[in-house]
């Protein structure tokens, strides 16, 4: 049977790096049963041996309170790991050991990966490793530096020792006095019941007792051992009464202090405590003046990041995919004698433009995922819960929600999940709520699309308010929850460890990147191509036999299209109660980026065939090459001119950007899609300028209405299926509201 | 020997954790970060908002807001 290792730590200490070295590529990430906490799992090769390595959630204590201590700690209790390795920040290692005091309580052979020692080294800490396995009760140390792959394979030799000869560290639990007295005696009591013994470790069980720990005193509930129940409540309260203080606050003390003492013996500080880089970073970026520009300057830059610097690779993929390969696909379809027919219409028009018009969006979402990556592992999220959280309590969120909300902005699924962090239900609801307003990834290549067929260079402008627009809808919307379906309840708590700020690592930057967005691309092979054929099919059938035959209809005639007329008089007041806008909403509550799939193959039957001389493949595909380098000199180009676009923000100041490329070749950067629009807009709108407001009202409407159906799914699995009709039911309403308020207000003002 | 709240304590001034009070969830996160009984814990900055604030404990920075600081009495040393 393969053996099993776990690994625990704190938060912020290295742990996913550490993982990911041990493992490499082997690994697999995937939920834990039930939950949504990610659970990844990896193999470790040790010379012969296979180990499974389970990443276990990073928690601060292995109590019940939050979904990640009771996942961490189950697995622990329940799956019996050969063993347990905890990773440990030697920079802070008071917090971390007390982590690992409890652990040991858990009664597993564990090993510990002391961290992050570089860090130590910089606080001017010495810590020896041998004294400090000696003091821990003889569980080997291992000194891993963390950032570099060092300490690597002395750490490897640990574990396989030690799975193969478990061997688990006694430390004289450091209870004393009346608590250790009353310990033992639960204990006592505890080993003389069978069923009891099955579940749990009895002197672990008798301190959780004392600590009044929910998660056990249910378990016990459930085994009806009322004696050991009633001879717990009986000895808190004897504590209570002789000391004053309640069992649990003295159980953390004394862990505390046994941890005090094993570190005196362990680590030489020096006297006066070194200020780091990290501590002079944090007094400029959380500091009382500079704090809040500092946080507004960092969002822009990542947008900057994500709608411009993207747009050159962006182009590229578009053009290789819905020319290049549409064209030569359809061209070897022909060759097979399939010209005109309705299977070479589902290759090119169904599957090649839907699922093209979808990986178009990559390069995008490989910058923004880039830029979360890099905003989470500098450290920088969690002063930025710190600044914002005063804003935060105002719509009666906790700063951490922040961080899904700022998820939010890649994903609405994943921020879902990510409101698990917070210990609230309420505050988890409300955050998953809310977060919907943030403005995703998969709603960005709209506003990209209509902002550079309709605004040209300022399409920057049109994205940057809508991101805005979401914050401001989600602002007014919590402080109207809060002062309504919340009236009257207290806050959640606060409680927020800042870490020290890091280089993000390469290779984590790279593999977060990398996973979120394989991740999209899974969603987008699999639902979305249902979705594309889907669409084909009922673009394909025509509504009334009169019209067409099967694949031979336009687009308008057919069932897709009579169905999104009939709805499409709604957004008349609106601007674009078009059934080709009307369309794609239908289609984009199925996945948000699908809207522009779905323009692409509506408005695939009025895009004029390319003329000119006939092409040959081999000139396509190097020209297709060019235009890849050309996308990556762009890119480098966009880059730069973040520092002068940034810097003329300010009034009055206004730098040169550059330019490697000369104008005329910049001219044609409107794709066929974008000219349709701004055709089909002024047609719906009434005139060409209304229509551009049109585009506008759009927009603020795909940013509001209803999540995409895997988000919705993900609120109804966190929430509860009320809590989900309710979300859709309100952002429908909202959408249509805001929509309608921009075109008419819009027209009255700039017509 | 003054004993006042934790909220209380000015930038750059270091007290020692008397007492915590509070219950539950919260009282237990405290617990677990290291704010327990004697403990000594200073005061580094308010957030530009002026609320929450970062501490120094046991090696490493922590933020609270006042109404959770409050909760918890320190001895100014």
């Amino acid at each position: 049977m393969t053996k099993t290792i776990a690994l625990a730590g704190n938060p912020n200490v290295g742990k996913s790096s550490l993982f990911n070295e041990l493992t490499g590529s082997q690994q697999h990430v995937g939920n834990w049963p039930g939950k949504t906490v990610e659970k990844k799992e990896g193999r470790l090769q040790i010379g012969e041996e296979v180990v499974l390595v389970v990443d276990l959630p990073g928690t601060y204590s292995l109590t019940a309170y939050s979904i990640e201590e009771i996942i961490a700690r189950d697995f622990i209790v329940n799956e019996n790991p050969t063993a347990v390795v905890a990773v440990v920040d030697a920079s802070n290692l008071e917090r971390n050991l007390y982590f690992v005091a409890q652990l040991i309580e858990l009664d597993r052979p564990v090993i510990i990966a002391l961290n992050m020692t570089d860090i130590a080294k910089n606080r001017g800490l010495t810590i020896s490793p041998d004294v400090l396995s000696e003091r821990m009760g003889g569980i080997p140390v291992v000194e891993t530096v963390g950032n570099r792959a060092l300490g690597l394979d002395p750490l490897k030799e640990v574990i396989s020792r030690v799975i193969n000869q478990p061997h688990i560290g006694k430390i004289q639990t450091n209870f004393s006095g009346i608590i250790k007295k009353e310990i033992v005696q639960l204990r006592k009591l505890a080993e003389t019941q069978d069923q009891v013994v099955d579940q749990f470790h009895p002197e672990w069980l008798a301190t959780k007792l004392l600590e009044n720990d929910p998660g056990v005193l249910e378990t016990l509930k459930s085994l009806a051992a009322d004696d050991l129940l009633l001879a717990a409540s009986q000895a808190r309260q004897r504590i209570e009464d002789q000391t004053g203080d309640e069992a649990e606050i003295l159980i953390a003390d004394q862990r505390y202090q046994f941890v005090a003492q094993v570190i005196d013996s362990v680590v030489d500080r020096p006297l006066k405590p070194i200020q780091t880089r990290s501590d002079k970073i944090d007094g400029i970026i959380t500091h009382r003046i500079w704090g809040l520009p500092i946080f507004f300057l960092t969002m822009w830059i990542v947008f900057q990041f994500t709608a411009n610097v993207s747009a050159p690779f962006l182009d590229w993929v578009d053009i290789f995919i819905n020319e290049f390969i549409y064209e030569w696909a359809g061209n070897l379809l022909n060759l097979l004698g399939l010209e005109g027919s309705w299977f070479r219409s589902m290759i090119t028009d169904g599957i090649i433009a839907g699922v093209g018009g979808v990986l178009v969006f990559v390069p995008v979402l490989l910058f923004l995922y880039l830029a979360l990556a890099i905003l989470e592992d500098s450290g920088y999220m969690s002063r930025a819960a710190f600044v914002m959280d005063r804003v935060m309590r105002w719509m009666g969120l906790h700063g951490k929600s922040f961080l899904p909300m700022i998820i939010g902005f890649g994903c609405t699924v994943p921020a879902v999940y990510a409101t698990r962090t917070l210990e609230h239900e309420k505050d988890r609801k409300l955050t998953g709520f809310l977060a919907t307003f943030m403005s995703c990834g998969a709603r960005l290549p709209v506003y990209v699309v209509f902002g550079s067929a309709f605004f040209g260079a300022f399409s920057g402008n049109l994205v940057f308010a809508m991101y805005v627009l979401g914050i401001v809808v989600a602002l007014i919307t919590g402080f109207v929850m809060k002062n309504t379906v919340y009236r009257g309840q207290p806050p959640a708590p606060f409680v927020m460890e800042l870490p020290p700020y890091r280089i993000p690592r390469p290779k984590d930057v790279w593999r977060q990147m990398w996973e979120r967005t394989r991740g999209f691309l899974i969603k987008s092979g699999t639902v979305i191509l249902g979705i594309s054929v889907a669409l084909w099919l009922l673009m394909a059938v025509p509504a009334h036999p009169d019209v067409g035959a099967f694949s031979a209809v336009d687009a308008e005639d057919s069932l897709f299209g009579r169905i999104s007329g009939i709805v499409s008089p709604i957004f008349k007041p609106a601007g674009f109660g078009s059934w080709q806008a009307t369309g794609s909403l239908i289609t984009g509550f199925l996945a948000k980026e699908v809207v522009i799939g779905t323009m692409n193959q509506i408005y695939a039957d009025q895009i004029p065939a390319n003329s000119g001389p006939a092409p040959s493949f081999g000139k396509d595909l190097a020209e297709a090459g060019l235009g890849f380098g050309r996308a990556g000199v762009l890119t480098v180009q966009e880059t730069i001119n973040i520092i002068p676009r940034t810097i003329n923000l300010v009034p009055f100041l206004n730098l040169g950007q550059i330019n490697f490329f000369s104008e005329e070749m910049e001219v044609d950067d409107t794709t066929r899609l974008e000219e349709s629009l701004i055709n089909a807009y002024a047609i719906s709108a009434g005139s060409k300028e209304a229509g551009s407001i049109a585009a506008v009202a759009f927009n603020v409407f795909v940013l509001l209405y209803v999540p995409c159906v895997s988000a919705v799914t993900a609120m109804r699995q966190e929430f509860g299926a009320r809590w989900m009709w309710a979300q859709i039911v309100y952002t429908l309403i909202l959408a249509w509201a805001a929509a309608v308020v921009v075109f008419q207000v819009g027209k009255l003002f700039l017509l | 020997m003054t004993v006042i709240t934790l909220d209380k304590l000015g930038a750059g001034i270091s007290g020692k954790i008397k007492k915590v009070g509070g219950e539950g969830a919260i009282r237990r996160r405290l617990l677990d970060m290291g704010l327990t009984n004697g403990a000594s814990i200073e005061m580094i900055r308010t957030s530009p908002l002026g609320d929450p604030v970062e501490y120094q404990v046991r090696g490493y920075r922590l933020s609270l807001r006042k109404s959770e600081a409050k909760a918890i009495e320190v001895e100014i040393i």
